[in-house]
């Protein structure tokens, strides 16, 4: 069974906007998906579909055997440990230092009390510090979040997520508020990690070129539906070419 | 405006300036009717005397510097009234800028009514009919002077506290409750860090207008050194109740220059 | 780098992080006990009875629930009520202007940029107005009925001061953000220091100082409304009355009627700026 099954997931905000007009994604244990569409064709919030920070109109997301579309908030929280997230624009607490920020992935687990003191646990502690220096950034742990570079923060987006000790990561466009070197590095980063732990990714993209690259699986979204699902290895121009119709 | 309708009007500008100037004239005028009928004919000119014979009597509030020393103990109490003043419009502001927040709100718009009505209330009073109030109820001293205050400044607290409440940027909040943070872990570290500064400031801000307000609050019996002004006044001590103005004048100055200096250095 | 001397730089680094976390827990704690004693202090100097704050929840309930309610709105209806309303409101107008046409000058010759003396001039601008910010009002109120007697007058000349800091200190921050090369184009021409405050500087902080005029009287009149508690004109000699008396009911029609009225004044300056903008 698929690790993530996402069926017939639709989505209209109060706005009127259409989003998603029923889409279904499943992805194995290990792959790496890519998620391509030009923006405005939904692929942000089918990211915040699978852990609810958008509530899906209708559809559902199993992970790993849970439905998440029928948790509660408790339960729904517990659930959300799961999946990392990581964000376009990194959204990191600049006021708090780089460790708190990566430390801040384990609020889902940890007690209120130390929340509130932010008192993390010395293993976390030790744990967030390993992290750091796996993404690169230990020399920056007592900084703030926003003395640093766009490419460090999202490094420090990417620990977090790690934090969580996550069975899938939920990309979304993490590369688009950085230049294009550092945007690659970071590529290359994640994707050494998705390997190596063998945690599956979803990574919302409008790139052709990242997509092929990183990704073992493209998803084509467009205007809110899918328009093809292949292997990256074989799936045709055409298919990425009808992507960019609308723009050309 | 002006400027538009001329160039609309090409044959009206003449009649567009008179109106200006008749309308400078009637607010002049107004102002002189006002002058006459307040200054003018409610004044008892006789009383007043001759401009030295004013300057005699304006002359008797020159500061006593040898009082200056007595002074030092009271303007310690004013201070310190202002510290607790504020630290209970703090207090009382926390739970009333959530409530007047409009995003985190809760029961909209019931509640979000109630602190915004609390925060007028607060802010269109004058410290000193809170400290009448307080004063009548429970009597002399700094007691009812620190509720004045702590009743006087949470409107503008709980205002500021609010408006940064709205402000803040969401990304980061999403960011925490995709942790799957709950909504106390979410306030903590999604919302606090980044009202916190802004709080800070505003803190310090209204430390700085406590300290000014605590100082007249002793003119109703609400403790401070405004009591030792009336007191000198009521003596007809002039020259100690001039000290008096002095050392607040000072106080407050100095106040005032801390306060920037470290709203500047925050930001 | 292998993994082991990884791991060992974390152990170390950790290490070095736990015990300065223990250190600012000490130092947090401290702190907390230094500011608790502090506290403690400030109670004992402020010679406040903790039984009697204790004991303040039930006169205050009774004071709000029977003393002031219901407000007698029909107090504030008498004729001699409303005259001095009517007085509060041109004591503010006439404080309000006389202060602004001192504060412009004051702005101008306090204003880094454009003073026409820096070594003179401007630091006694300078002190008119912080001056004029630090003496409380309401005292300045008591020094000038002592000297020019009971009635509005003292109150519009307390008003009149109020101003000057109020709107000087707002006024002159607009003068220091001007465009300087405006100023300069003014003065290139010749136009003497005079010239060059109305051509070159007035037209860029006309909006702005419109604004601050209003707001000013907004403020004034607030200030206004409590002038007469020293006899300086205005309603709040009845408001003092009435408390003096205990008659609660009409101090609270009267209270009640000056957050009407500060609120009104505040809707209206508020309109005025948005309108003039």
């Amino acid at each position: 069974m698929a690790l993530l099954e996402i069926s017939q997931i639709r989505k209209t905000y109060a706005t009127g906007e259409v989003a998603l007009r029923g889409v279904d994604i499943s992805l194995n244990g290990e792959e790496v998906v890519a998620v391509l569409g030009l923006s405005g064709s939904g692929k942000s919030t089918l990211l915040r579909c699978i852990n609810r920070l958008v509530e899906p109109d209708s559809g559902t997301v199993m992970l790993d055997g849970v439905n998440i579309t029928k948790l509660n908030k408790s339960a729904l929280r517990k659930a959300r440990r799961n999946m990392g997230m990581i964000f376009q624009e990194f959204n990191l607490v600049e006021r708090l230092t780089v460790l708190e920020n990566v430390l801040s992935g384990t609020l889902g687990s940890s007690g209120t009390l130390r929340s509130i003191f932010r008192a993390f646990k010395p293993e976390d502690v030790k744990r967030g510090m390993a992290l750091c220096a796996r993404v690169g950034i230990i020399d920056h742990i007592r900084k703030r979040a926003d003395q640093l570079s766009g490419g460090q923060r999202q490094r420090v987006g990417i620990a977090r997520a790690l934090m969580q000790r996550p069975k899938i990561l939920l990309v979304d466009e993490p590369t688009s508020s950085l230049d294009p070197k550092i945007g690659a590095e970071v590529m290359d980063l994640m994707s050494s990690i998705s390997k190596e732990d063998g945690i599956p990714m979803l990574i919302s993209v409008h790139d052709v070129q990242l997509a092929k690259k990183y990704s073992d699986r493209i998803v084509g979204l467009q205007n809110g539906l899918k328009i093809f699902d292949d292997r990256t290895a074989t799936v045709d121009s055409e298919s990425l070419d009808r992507i960019y119709d609308m723009a050309s | 405006m002006s400027d538009a309708a001329r160039v609309e009007n090409p044959l009206r500008p003449g009649r567009v300036i008179l109106r200006r100037y008749a309308a400078y004239l009637a607010a002049t005028l107004a102002v002189l009717a006002m002058a006459q009928q307040i200054i003018v004919a409610e004044t008892d000119w006789a009383r007043m005397g001759s401009a030295a014979e004013l300057l005699r009597e304006a002359a008797a509030f020159l500061p006593n510097l040898a009082f200056m020393p007595e002074v030092l103990f009271p303007l310690l109490e004013t201070l310190l009234m202002a510290l607790w003043g504020t630290a209970m419009a703090v207090a009382l502001s926390i739970p009333i800028a959530y409530l007047a927040a409009k995003n985190i709100s809760p029961f909209y718009p019931l509640a979000y009514g109630f602190g915004r009505g609390v925060i007028v209330l607060s802010r269109s009073t004058h410290e000193i009919i809170f400290a009448l109030l307080f004063v009548s109820a429970l009597g002399l001293g700094p007691l009812p002077g620190i509720l004045a205050l702590g009743c006087r400044s949470v409107g503008f607290m709980a205002k500021t506290t609010a408006e940064a409440i709205e402000n803040v940027i969401p990304g980061p909040i999403e960011a925490i409750e995709a942790t799957g943070a709950g909504p106390i872990k979410v306030f903590l570290f999604g919302v606090v860090p980044q009202v916190f500064p802004i709080w800070v400031g505003n803190v310090i801000f209204q430390l700085d207008i406590n300290l000014r307000r605590a100082s007249i609050l002793g003119l109703v019996g609400a403790g401070g050194i405004g009591l030792m002004f009336a007191e000198k006044m009521q003596m007809l001590e002039y020259d100690k109740a001039g000290s008096v103005v002095l050392g607040i004048t000072a106080m407050v100055i100095v106040g005032e220059y801390f306060s920037n200096r470290i709203r500047t250095r925050l930001i | 780098m292998t993994s082991d001397e990884m791991t060992s730089g974390i152990d170390t680094i950790h290490q070095s992080y736990l015990a300065d976390r223990r250190i600012r827990r000490i130092w947090k704690f401290v702190i907390l006990l230094m500011t608790l004693t502090f506290g403690v202090w400030t109670v004992d100097v402020l010679n406040i009875p903790i039984e009697r704050v204790l004991r303040m929840f039930g006169p205050l309930a009774t004071m709000v629930t029977e003393r002031l309610m219901p407000p007698d709105l029909y107090y504030v209806m008498e004729p001699l009520i409303l005259a001095s309303i009517l007085e509060t409101i041109e004591m503010s107008v006439l404080g309000v202007v006389g202060g602004l046409l001192i504060a412009m000058p004051m702005a101008w010759l306090g204003a880094w940029n454009v003073t026409p003396n820096r070594n003179f001039i401007y630091p006694m601008a300078r002190a008119v107005i912080v001056v004029a910010r630090a003496v409380p009002t309401l005292m300045w109120a008591i020094l000038l009925v002592a000297i020019f007697g009971f009635g509005p007058f003292a109150g519009t000349l307390a008003l009149l001061k109020s101003t000057i800091g109020f709107a000087g200190k707002l006024m002159a921050e607009q003068v220091e953000a001007i465009d300087m090369e405006r100023v300069d184009a003014v003065r290139a021409t010749g136009a003497n220091e005079i010239q060059v405050f109305f051509y070159g500087i007035l037209p860029q902080v006309k909006p702005a100082w419109v604004g601050i005029s209003i707001y000013s009287w907004d403020s004034g009149f607030r200030g206004s409304t409590i002038l007469g508690f020293v006899g300086a004109g205005g309603m709040g000699l009845y408001l003092r009355a009435q408390i003096s008396v205990m008659e609660y009911h009409t101090a609270m029609g009267l209270i009640t009627a000056v957050i009407g009225l500060v609120i009104l004044s505040e809707a209206l300056s508020h309109y005025l700026r948005h309108k003039l903008y």
